[in-house]
Order: C-alpha cells, then sequence, then structure tokens
C-alpha cells in the first residue's frame, strides 16, 4: 500500500522555550485509500496535526509528505492536493451558499464549466440547492457545516482533511455525511483522515485509528486492536483507559457539604 | 500520485488569484445591496459625476473669496498640509479601525488551506474594497477640484495635483489595509486580543479628534505660522508625503498657468510620492506573508486574579450577599473588557479636547457645573450605560433564575454609578479648583449637585438603553446605543436648560431676589429631578420590556 500521508517527528511548541507542546514528535504513516481517525480528547492535539498537514502552520520541529509533497517546501502542491474541513471554520456571511462554493472553487483554479455542475450537485446533495442564493448569515449551524463540507469536496482532491465531521448536524445530516465519506473511501479511492472525539463516528468509518493525548500519540492501530491492547470491552472504554477518566464515585461528590456538622 | 484530480475538466489558464478574491470580497462588500448590484457603479459614478459638475462647484462657491484671500497668505501652506495631513491620516485609520473593531479570523483558514499566496490575498481584498475607497478619494478630489478652477491653473497643473491627490489617497488607503491585516493577525487569534482591537479601534480616532478641535479652537494655524511655536511640527509634517502633495498645491498657487516656475520642485515632490506609494506597495506585499498566518503568537489564557480590597468593597456596596456577588459579576464582566475602558477614556478625553480647544475659560462660579452637565456627564454616562449587554445571552441567564431581570437592573443600575461617579468626582473638582472666584462652599454645592446629575443622568441613560435595548455582537451595532442615548440626552439637557427658563419656569425668573449662582444651582436641581423622573419611568418600563423579551 502507498503512503498518502506520513509525519517524521512532527512537532509543534508555543510558548517561552516551547515549554506548550501541542504536538509531540508525531510519526504516523497513513495508506492512500484509507479513512483514519485521529481521536483525543479536547486540547490532544488533533486540530494542531490537521493545520500542520495542511500548510497552515509551520511545525516547531520534525516534518511531514502529503501525497508525496513535502510540507515544509511544497506547501502550495500540498494545498492543491488536500481538502480540509477545519473544527471552526469561518465563512463568509455575506455570501451565499453557491458564491461561497463558487469562491472556494476559485481558489483552487476548477475550471467554470466543471464548478457550475458540482456547485449543484453537491448542494443537492445536501439538501440546499432551493436554499443556495440565501447568504450563509441566514443558514443554521448544521447547514453552514454542510456548505463547508461541500467546500473542502469542491476541487475533489485525493486527500481529505474532516475536523468534527458531522458537529452540528441533525441525525439525517450526520448519516449523509457518515455515507458520503463511506462512498468517497470505497467508491473514489480517497484517503481520508478524520478528527473527532465523537467514538461512534470512528468506530463505523475508520480503518485504523490513532489516539492522541497531550500532544502524543499514544495508540495506534484498528479499533479492536486498539480495544485488545487495553483488556476492555468496547472503544469508549478503551480510550477512557488510555487517556484517563473520572472515577465514578466522583461524579456526585460535589453534592456531599463537607463542612456540615451533620 | 495523480497530477490532474480534476474529473472530466482542464485547468486551462486560471484567474488571477488577487482577482478572485477582488471580486469576492467587491461581492461580500455590496452584500446588503445585492438588488441593485449590476447598477449600482452606474449609480455612483452618476451621483459622482453630478457631485464633481455641479455639487462641489456650488459649495465651493459659498467661500471661494475667503479662499482666494486666504490661499496667497502665510497660513496657506500649514493649513493645506494639515487638510492633506488628516485626509492621509483618517485613510489610514479608516481600514484599520474597521478591521479592529470586528476582528475575524476564522475566514483565513480559508485562504491558509488554499493554495494562494498571502500578498494576493491582501492585494485582492485591497482591490474589492477600492470601488468604496474610490467614492471617498472622488469626493476629496472633486472638491480639491473645484476649489483650483478660480485660481487659473492650467491643465498640466490640474492633471498634477489631481494625480498627487489619488496618488497620496491611494497610498494611504494600502498602508492602513496593510496594518489592519498585520493588526488582525496579531491580536485576532485569540479572546484578549480581538479585545485589545476593539478597545484601540475606539480611540485611534482619538488623534485626529483632537487636531481638528486645535484647529477649530485652538490656534493651531496661528501656531503652525509663527516660526517661533510652528517651526518643528512644520518640519515633521514637511517629511509627510501628504505635505509633499500640499507642496505642490500652493506652488502652483502662487504661480498659476506657469509650472515651469516650480518646475524642479514639482519634479522632485512628485516622483518622492511615487517612489514612497511604489516603496508602500512593495513593503506591503512583502508584509503579507506575516499578515496572513494562524501562528499563535501567544498561548496564554487569560486569568483570573483572587478578589482583591476592589471587588470586596464593590460587594459591600451591592449589599453583601447573593446581590454582592452579583454586582461583583456584573463589574467584572465590565471592567475586564478593554473595550469598555477605551469607551471610558474616549469619552474622557473628548471631555477635555472639548474643554481645552473649544469653551471659553470659565470665569463664574457655575460655570463647571452647566458646562459639564451639558456635554461632559450626558458623555461619560452614555459611554458607559448606554447599551444593556452584549448579547441576549446574558439577558437569558437572568431570565431563568427568579427576579432575575430585576436583579440584573439593580445590578448594572450601581455598576454604572459606581463607575461612574469616582471619574465624575475627578472632573469636577479639577473643573472647580480652576475658576478663580469659587468659594468653597460653591465648590463643595457645585460637587454635590454635579455628582446628584451624574446620578440621574445614569438612571436616564440605562433607563433609555433598557427601552430602546441593541443587543449585539457586533462592536459597530452595539456603539450606536450609547450615541442614540447620548443624542437623546444631550438634546434633552440643552432643550430643557434653555426652554425651562424661556416659558418662566426659572428660579432666577420666579425669585428675582436670588443671586444668579444660586439659582443657576437650584434650576439644575429641577433639571436633575426631571431626569430622575423620566430615568425612574423609563427603567421600570424598560424592565417590564426586557423581562418580555424572547
Amino acid at each position: 500500500m502507498q503512503v498518502a500521508v506520513s509525519t517524521e517527528k512532527l512537532s509543534k511548541y508555543y510558548g517561552k522555550g516551547g515549554e506548550i507542546k501541542a504536538l509531540d514528535g508525531l510519526d504516523l504513516e497513513v495508506y492512500e485509500g484509507e479513512t483514519f481517525g485521529l481521536l483525543g480528547p479536547n486540547g490532544a492535539g488533533k486540530t494542531t496535526t490537521v493545520r500542520l498537514l495542511n500548510c497552515i502552520i509551520k511545525p516547531t520541529n520534525g516534518t511531514a509528505m502529503v501525497n508525496g509533497h513535502d510540507i515544509l517546501k511544497e506547501g502550495t502542491e500540498v494545498k492543491r492536493v488536500t481538502g480540509m474541513l477545519a473544527e471552526s471554520p469561518g465563512v463568509y456571511e455575506k455570501l451565499s451558499a453557491k458564491e461561497f462554493l463558487e469562491f472556494s472553487g476559485a481558489l483552487y483554479d476548477v475550471p467554470r464549466d466543471v464548478l457550475a455542475e458540482r456547485i449543484d450537485d453537491l448542494l443537492k446533495l445536501f439538501g440546499l440547492y432551493d436554499r443556495r442564493d440565501y447568504l450563509l448569515e441566514g443558514y443554521s449551524r448544521g447547514m453552514k457545516q454542510k456548505v463547508l463540507i461541500a467546500a473542502a469536496l469542491i476541487h475533489d482532491p485525493p486527500i481529505l482533511f474532516f475536523d468534527e465531521p458531522t458537529s452540528g448536524l441533525d441525525p439525517s445530516a450526520a448519516l449523509i455525511v457518515k455515507d458520503l465519506i463511506k462512498k468517497l473511501a470505497d467508491s473514489a479511492g480517497k484517503t481520508i483522515f478524520i478528527c473527532s472525539h465523537i467514538l461512534p463516528i470512528v468506530e463505523e468509518l475508520c480503518d485504523r485509528i490513532g489516539i492522541i493525548h497531550q500532544g502524543k500519540l499514544i495508540a495506534l492501530g484498528t479499533v479492536n486492536e486498539i480495544i485488545a491492547q487495553t483488556g476492555r470491552k468496547t472503544l469508549e472504554e478503551a480510550f477512557i483507559a488510555i487517556t484517563g477518566g473520572v472515577d465514578e464515585r466522583e461524579l456526585l461528590a460535589w453534592r456531599e457539604h463537607r463542612s456540615a456538622s451533620t | 500520485m495523480r497530477e490532474n484530480f480534476w474529473p472530466g475538466g482542464n485547468i486551462g489558464v486560471p484567474a488571477p488569484k488577487w482577482l478572485i478574491v477582488a471580486k469576492y470580497q467587491y461581492r461580500i462588500t455590496t452584500s446588503s445591496i445585492r438588488g441593485i448590484r449590476p447598477y449600482f457603479p452606474y449609480l455612483v459614478i452618476g451621483f459622482l459625476a453630478v457631485y464633481v459638475t455641479f455639487v462641489a462647484p456650488a459649495i465651493v462657491a459659498l467661500f471661494v473669496n475667503d479662499f482666494l484671500a486666504f490661499i496667497i497668505t502665510q497660513a496657506a501652506i500649514p493649513m493645506v498640509q494639515i487638510i492633506l495631513f488628516m485626509f492621509f491620516f483618517y485613510l489610514i485609520l479608516f481600514p484599520i479601525s474597521d478591521t479592529l473593531r470586528e476582528m475575524q479570523t476564522n475566514q483565513l483558514e480559508i485562504f491558509l488551506k488554499a493554495p494562494i499566496k498571502p500578498g494576493d490575498v491582501l492585494l485582492g481584498e485591497f482591490l474589492g474594497r477600492m470601488p468604496f475607497y474610490a467614492i471617498v478619494i472622488v469626493v476629496i478630489t472633486g472638491t480639491f477640484t473645484a476649489l483650483m478652477k478660480p485660481l487659473g491653473f492650467d491643465w498640466a497643473q490640474n492633471a498634477i495635483v489631481i494625480i498627487t491627490f489619488v496618488i497620496t489617497l491611494l497610498s494611504a488607503i494600502w498602508i492602513g489595509t496593510v496594518i489592519a491585516a498585520l493588526l488582525r493577525t496579531r491580536l485576532g487569534k485569540n479572546v484578549r486580543g480581538k479585545d485589545v482591537g476593539r478597545a484601540l479601534s475606539i480611540v485611534v480616532a482619538l488623534p485626529l479628534i483632537a487636531v481638528m478641535y486645535a484647529i477649530l479652537g485652538g490656534g493651531l494655524l496661528q501656531a503652525l505660522v509663527d516660526p517661533a511655536t510652528g517651526g518643528m511640527v512644520r518640519t515633521i509634517l514637511g517629511l509627510l508625503p501628504s505635505s509633499w502633495g500640499a507642496e505642490i498645491f500652493v506652488g502652483f498657487v502662487t504661480n498659476p498657468s506657469n509650472i515651469s516656475a516650480v518646475g524642479f520642485e514639482t519634479l522632485t515632490r512628485f516622483v518622492g510620492l511615487i517612489a514612497f506609494s511604489a516603496a508602500a506597495l512593495w513593503l506591503g506585499t512583502r508584509a503579507a506573508n506575516r499578515a496572513y498566518s494562524l501562528e499563535l503568537t501567544t498561548f496564554i489564557a487569560p486569568k483570573a486574579r483572587k478578589d482583591g480590597l476592589f471587588y470586596k468593597t464593590v460587594r459591600l456596596l451591592g449589599g453583601g450577599g447573593s446581590s454582592g456577588n452579583l454586582l461583583v459579576s456584573v463589574f467584572k464582566d465590565y471592567g475586564r473588557r478593554l473595550e469598555n475602558l477605551s469607551w471610558i477614556a474616549y469619552a474622557v478625553v473628548v471631555i477635555a479636547l472639548l474643554r481645552i480647544f473649544l469653551s471659553d475659560p470659565y470665569s463664574k462660579p457655575e460655570d463647571p457645573l452647566i458646562n459639564l452637565s451639558e456635554i461632559g456627564i450626558p458623555f461619560l454616562t452614555a459611554f458607559v450605560v448606554g447599551t444593556v449587554s452584549r448579547g441576549k445571552e446574558t439577558i437569558f441567564l437572568f431570565k431563568k433564575t427568579p427576579s432575575g431581570i430585576g436583579k440584573f437592573v439593580k445590578a448594572r443600575l450601581l455598576q454604572g454609578l459606581v463607575v461612574t461617579i469616582p471619574i465624575a468626582a475627578v472632573l469636577i473638582v479639577v473643573s472647580t479648583v480652576s475658576v478663580p472666584q469659587m468659594t468653597l462652599t460653591s465648590a463643595l454645592s457645585t460637587t454635590i449637585l454635579g455628582l446628584l446629575r451624574t446620578v440621574a443622568s445614569v438612571v436616564l441613560v440605562l433607563g433609555l438603553a433598557l427601552t430602546i435595548p441593541i443587543f449585539s455582537e457586533g462592536s459597530r451595532e452595539r456603539a450606536l446605543g450609547p450615541v442614540i442615548n447620548l443624542m437623546i440626552v444631550l438634546f434633552a439637557t440643552i432643550i430643557l436648560s434653555s426652554e425651562l427658563p424661556r416659558r418662566g419656569l426659572s428660579f432666577g425668573n420666579m425669585l428675582p431676589n436670588l443671586d444668579r449662582l444660586t439659582s443657576v444651582l437650584y434650576d439644575h436641581l429641577l433639571l436633575t429631578a426631571i431626569f430622575f423622573l423620566v430615568g425612574g419611568a423609563l427603567l421600570y418600563i424598560g424592565t417590564r420590556k426586557l423581562s418580555k423579551i424572547e
């Protein structure tokens, strides 16, 4: 299997002397046509990884190859071959969905004849075709998310990064996104890199997963392998075992009034 | 690895990226007039043609004789220098202030993940907004062109002046756009930075206001003409490109239709201006890499310190217990936003500038009270309690608690008083000590009555803010609240101060034996009582309105 994304000691540090390690020495390989899931609690380094792999920020140490292009030297080429749905993405609220997708397509040099057709198809797929001329400021969060997914697909790149792809979506839209991701991987041969902490989605979609915690990759393998490594029954239990959780006895401890003289 | 991933399409020759960005920037800017977008350029061109051909000459005709007499005097060069400097500075500030007010960095990700150079984004954003800047430039240049007509310039002089104006103003907007983009990147990535940005957007215009007031009433021009006082400022102004344009203009005024008489001076300044603009353009595109980045410049999350003496006092003022805690929470949310502190600074500086440059020196004991009540106190209170809250979410927090809205209004009222009373006290004391004939009794009564008016004004402004609430996360929309309330209070104060005595409702008229100071103090007290009554009624109405808000 050919490697689509590979990282070598990829690191991103912040603060004086780099004391805050957002990502610390990530070594990872994602194969062509694979759907890979990066799991981790909030602030674990998932978004930093995606931003580094899309050349949005520069690594402090290490490097990565994306579709054969070095993120340090070939930023433009990397950007051409990737599509990205950011975790908290911005849209131009004063553009309509159609205008926003035209704009996104133009940034990636999508030919005009292809673009017009593709925009219509994507808007129909996400059930937004009838609202294509409405300004995005009037869209709900879920509808904006659909437009942003369409924008990530607009240049039909071989590698797709989805940071929390179903965030804010209703069950039916979430199902469309899940089915779409499956189709993109199975039928279109896309390499898909998903960041999420919604475990059922990752479990359902991903061929392999990595668990990242405090900037370090601490587990890697298929869902079954990870469960087996931790000796638990479910991915959720395995995830908690790896990243740490709260003891059941602590859940209602806040109700106790320790200083009361009862 | 696939080279071309466009199924069924050919890339061909793609449009330049800066053009794509410019096109969509224009669409974004004109989204509110989408219905007339196709005709908009023609409408604007038509209006501008009418302005340049008819309106500007008609305006100029009103003061052309004074202008012609003035332009040959010693004051002409500094005056034109100052005017061009103000336009130059204003056009630099315009994009900066606009960006700082609403810093959105989320959209940066759209560009950063796409194969586009930062320089193209910057140029595209600049060009996309250009049609609107062009309107400002045409209005300014059109007015100057109308001024040039009676001066007898030949076509070459006219052309050079127009080109000079356009280059100077365009350079200013470009510099402003670059600085705005850099600031957005520097400040827009965290909440604290955004707050700093909003705070800066408020005070950034103060130097311009100071210069304007100094021209209007501070004798700035006279000081500049005087070699003893104006030498250094003129030298500094002379270094700015806006002054080079002014010197070209004034050079032509003294030599109409005789460009060769000032040929060398004109050439050097004109070439200097072009070189400056080219350098600004080059440096701006070089700076673009820094202007479009999502690299965090700081990773320090703002941390609350343990409550000190100040918050303990505020808690006590709020009555201790849960209502004291509530006041402290409202106060913290207010005081930890630099934007709010910036509004206070803005109000105080404007009050000081008005006092320094535009009002007569205080000669009578009642002067400080009249002046502060008419302008200072309304300014201060409007900018402190002129808005209800940033968004409706804060109101909903209170709505779902028992008697929550009442508690919220009480806390906002107390918070407004805690902020405004000390500042008003300082303003009143500083003003009263500057009056030569002020006795201790007069000073004390002035201070007490001034503080009473401050309290009444807080009640009135908050009442207005609750009755006409403006909820917005946007700085621009939110600033509307204080401005509207300020206008209402200013208007009410001025009308009532002049109208009540005219209708005989003045203690001076009713009790002729009273001395001037006492009658002014009584009138002031009457107006304060009216403010209290109206403000109280508005607070009641506003509280009920807020309780019903959905």
